[in-house]
């Protein structure tokens, strides 16, 4: 049984603590978090986690910017990205996709159900990698 | 502070009326640009910045809607002022929705009023879009406290930190429905904002009712539970009942009208939920077995915040948006909500959407005449798709639609289909691929197909370079006069028609006479000729100078189609007039001493040399 590596990007530290315990409830998850998208690219980079959940209003890099840097990158290209944002309209959406991202998740989220979220995109970029 | 005005507007005398009028007020110096056109203008806002922009929306390439649109569009911060005629109340009102901030009536403008209109214009579009913004930030400022609130009481309640004793469990569980509750109403004004400023975006498709109604009793049976109320479907055997509608969006409004009827039932009550059928209607209702509707507020019941006793907010948990907001979304997916009484207490409340086969019905244009040549139009908007049906109506062309891809084909199969207009989103996939299959067919190899776009950038790029043969660009709104001078290109109408001739005259006998030989416009005035030459192409045109002696000149060189070529001019006048040096003109006949029968052995013959010169010209 492999864990399932999570990269947890956001600058509210109160988000973060509350990914850390949902995503905690499945046994299999490990999570690790990071405050700003300049972080996050190094520890993408360090850890290869198998899925990036990256917040979009941050100060200096943003998400998107974040995640066109992680493309870029040949270490992190290919690592699955879900947005998780308080701005969820649908051409933003379609905008973020466009960028490469797998999926995009609103904030407020249900805690109780975020990793199982988590685990059906995993499974749905594995599916793709497959062929 | 006014500083830079661009007025849009094509008439020169209009312009220079305006632009003496604001001159002539000297305290005001605010420099006004003209431009005689949609494109002109959308090319100077995308280089400069003004303070606001004055329109005629009847410009000879963007008309009413869709001019005020385009406008708004190319500038979406810039205000916004139409100058109507007198006659278009009607579209005065629409341009206020549409974004515009006054109107002014032609005619009626005196130099006070202009400027007060330009003012207020301006304050007024300055607090639409603070508020907008505010009501946007404030939300998103909201979410972000509330994802950690709800996030955490949401943790405790699954007993993510351990079980909880009972007394702090309820004080807990009092904490966590209450974020709840402000989650739904943050959600519920951001979405009555985005809907108000029109940036929804719906993606219509075939949507099964009953399988889309289940969903919405799984998803709000918790929400019922805590309110000691049961929901059921009520299992009457019915047809297949599939809608066209965004499945989500339709589920929003299911939901809403669940939420309400399980919020407004006593204790230990049911919501009872049917799915009936009509002829080309499906409609869903949800009975609750609450208190019923005050009579007074029955008229109100739709309206933001609408609440029948104010402390109703409080006791039922609502935001007093969520009835809005399903009739909105009903409003855009061609559909109605409404209520009754129900018998021995409660209220009913329906949504009604239209039919899938009843949509699939309208997709064959039967009301156009039976040799009108026919247009296929993919896309998946039924608003727009009958819109500009009654449009290309106006112009003899038949429309089908197709809503799919999949669709798009099979009508293509099975009609022959003059030419093809392509939106690049269908919900089946891409407008490029269905180009690229179209192409594959031979009978489709050539046929002209235009792209019709919401997004300008989006797969230009794409078509440009790809030899899929695309014949023209559209973006949305539609802008008519363009279509119409796509349409108007060789091989769109049918080689063989029927030629077009432009009478200018009041002689009734001269048109009947002409009618034998060609499709025929008679106009009695100079004014109705020009816009004659703006709504179509024509070729020839029959002129009675002695009509208005003083204009007709002035026509002579107007008469031009929309290429640019010269039309044939047959004069055909009581008396001559001075007009010999005129080039366009191919022959003079005077009524005294011709007959109506060589007018139209010279018509005949005119358009016999018209035609045998275009074919060469053709490449």
């Amino acid at each position: 049984m492999t864990a399932i590596r999570v990269l947890h990007v956001d600058d509210e530290a109160d988000v973060r603590v509350v990914v850390e315990v949902s995503l905690g409830l499945d046994p299999e998850f490990r999570t690790r978090a990071c405050a700003s998208g300049a972080d996050a690219l190094v520890m993408a980079a360090d850890w290869s986690p198998s899925l990036i959940l990256l917040d979009v209003m941050m100060p200096l890099m943003d998400g998107p910017a974040t995640l066109v840097n992680l493309r870029h990158d040949p270490r992190t290209a290919h690592i699955p990205v879900l947005f998780l944002t308080a701005r969820t309209q649908t051409h933003q959406i379609e905008h973020f996709i466009s960028l490469g991202a797998q999926g995009v998740l609103s904030k407020p989220f249900d805690a109780m159900t975020l990793a199982a979220l988590v685990r059906s995109h995993l499974s749905i970029s594995a599916g793709e990698h497959a062929f | 502070m006014i500083k830079a005005i661009l007025l849009v507007e094509d008439s020169p005398a209009d312009a220079r009326l305006l632009r003496e009028m604001l001159n002539e007020q000297s305290s005001y110096n605010a420099e006004l640009t003209h431009v005689d056109c949609m494109s002109a203008a959308e090319k100077y806002l995308a280089e400069r910045s003004v303070d606001i922009i004055l329109l005629d929306p009847g410009l000879p390439d963007a008309q009413g809607l869709g001019a005020i649109r385009r406008a708004h569009a190319a500038a979406p911060r810039v205000p916004l002022v139409v100058l109507t005629g007198l006659d278009d109340e009607s579209l005065a009102e629409q341009a206020l929705q549409e974004g515009a901030q006054d109107y002014l009536i032609k005619g009626q403008i005196e130099t006070r009023g202009i400027l007060r209109a330009l003012r207020y214009a301006t304050e007024r579009k300055r607090l639409e879009w603070l508020k907008d913004e505010f009501v946007s930030t404030v939300s998103h400022e909201l979410r972000t406290p509330l994802t950690s609130i709800a996030g955490s009481l949401g943790l405790l309640m699954g007993n993510a930190a351990g079980d909880l004793p009972a007394p702090m469990a309820r004080l807990l569980a009092i904490a966590h429905t209450n974020s709840q509750r402000l989650v739904r109403l943050v959600n519920d004004i951001l979405d009555i904002e985005k809907m108000e400023a029109g940036r929804v975006v719906f993606n219509f498709k075939r949507v099964e009712v009953r399988s889309l109604v289940e969903q919405a009793i799984e998803a709000n049976r918790g929400f019922a539970e805590g309110y000691g109320v049961r929901i059921r479907l009520e299992d009457v055997l019915t047809a297949v009942a599939d809608v066209r509608a965004d499945p989500d969006r339709l589920l929003q409004v299911v939901t809403n009208l669940l939420s309400n009827a399980i919020k407004f039932s006593p204790r230990d009550n049911e919501v009872v939920v049917a799915i009936g059928k009509g002829i080309d209607i499906v409609r869903v209702t949800v009975r609750d077995h609450g208190p019923g509707i005050p009579l007074d507020f029955k008229p109100l019941i739709f309206e933001k915040f609408a609440q029948a006793d104010a402390r109703d907010a409080r006791q039922k948990g609502g935001s007093g948006l969520g009835l809005s907001i399903a009739k909105q979304i009903a409003d855009r997916l061609s559909g109605e909500v409404g209520f009754t009484d129900a018998v021995g207490g409660g209220t009913i409340f329906h949504v009604e959407l239209p039919c899938w086969h009843h949509v699939a019905g309208l997709a064959i244009d039967r009301d156009a005449k039976p040799d009108a040549p026919r247009l296929l139009l993919c896309e998946d908007d039924l608003d727009t798709a009958l819109t500009l049906r009654e449009q290309l109506k106006q112009i003899g062309f038949a429309t089908d639609f197709a809503y799919t891809i999949h669709d798009a084909l099979i009508c293509a199969v099975a009609t022959r289909y003059r030419a093809i207009l392509v939106d690049l989103q269908l919900p089946d996939g891409d407008g490029i691929s269905l180009i690229v299959r179209l192409r594959e067919l031979p009978q489709y190899r050539d046929t002209s197909i235009i792209v019709v776009s919401a997004d300008p950038s989006r797969g230009r790029d794409d078509l440009r370079s790809s030899k899929l043969n695309v014949l023209d660009w559209l973006n949305k709104p539609v802008d008519l006069g363009r279509l119409m001078r796509m349409l108007a290109k060789p091989g769109v109408r049918d080689a063989n028609r029927r030629p077009r001739i432009l009478h200018v005259d009041e002689d009734q006998v001269v048109a009947r006479a002409l009618s034998e030989i060609a499709d025929v416009v008679t106009v009695n005035s100079i004014e109705d000729a020009r816009r004659a030459l703006k709504a179509g192409d024509f070729d020839l045109a029959v002129l009675d100078v002695t009509l208005d002696k003083a204009a007709s000149p002035d026509l002579l060189p107007e008469l031009r189609d929309s290429s640019g070529n010269a039309i044939p001019v047959v004069i055909f006048s009581a008396e001559r007039a001075n007009t010999a040096e005129n080039a366009h003109e191919q022959a003079a006949l005077a009524k005294s001493h011709s007959s109506i029968d060589s007018l139209v052995a010279t018509v005949r013959d005119r358009l016999a040399s018209r035609s045998a010169s275009l074919s060469g010209e053709t490449v």
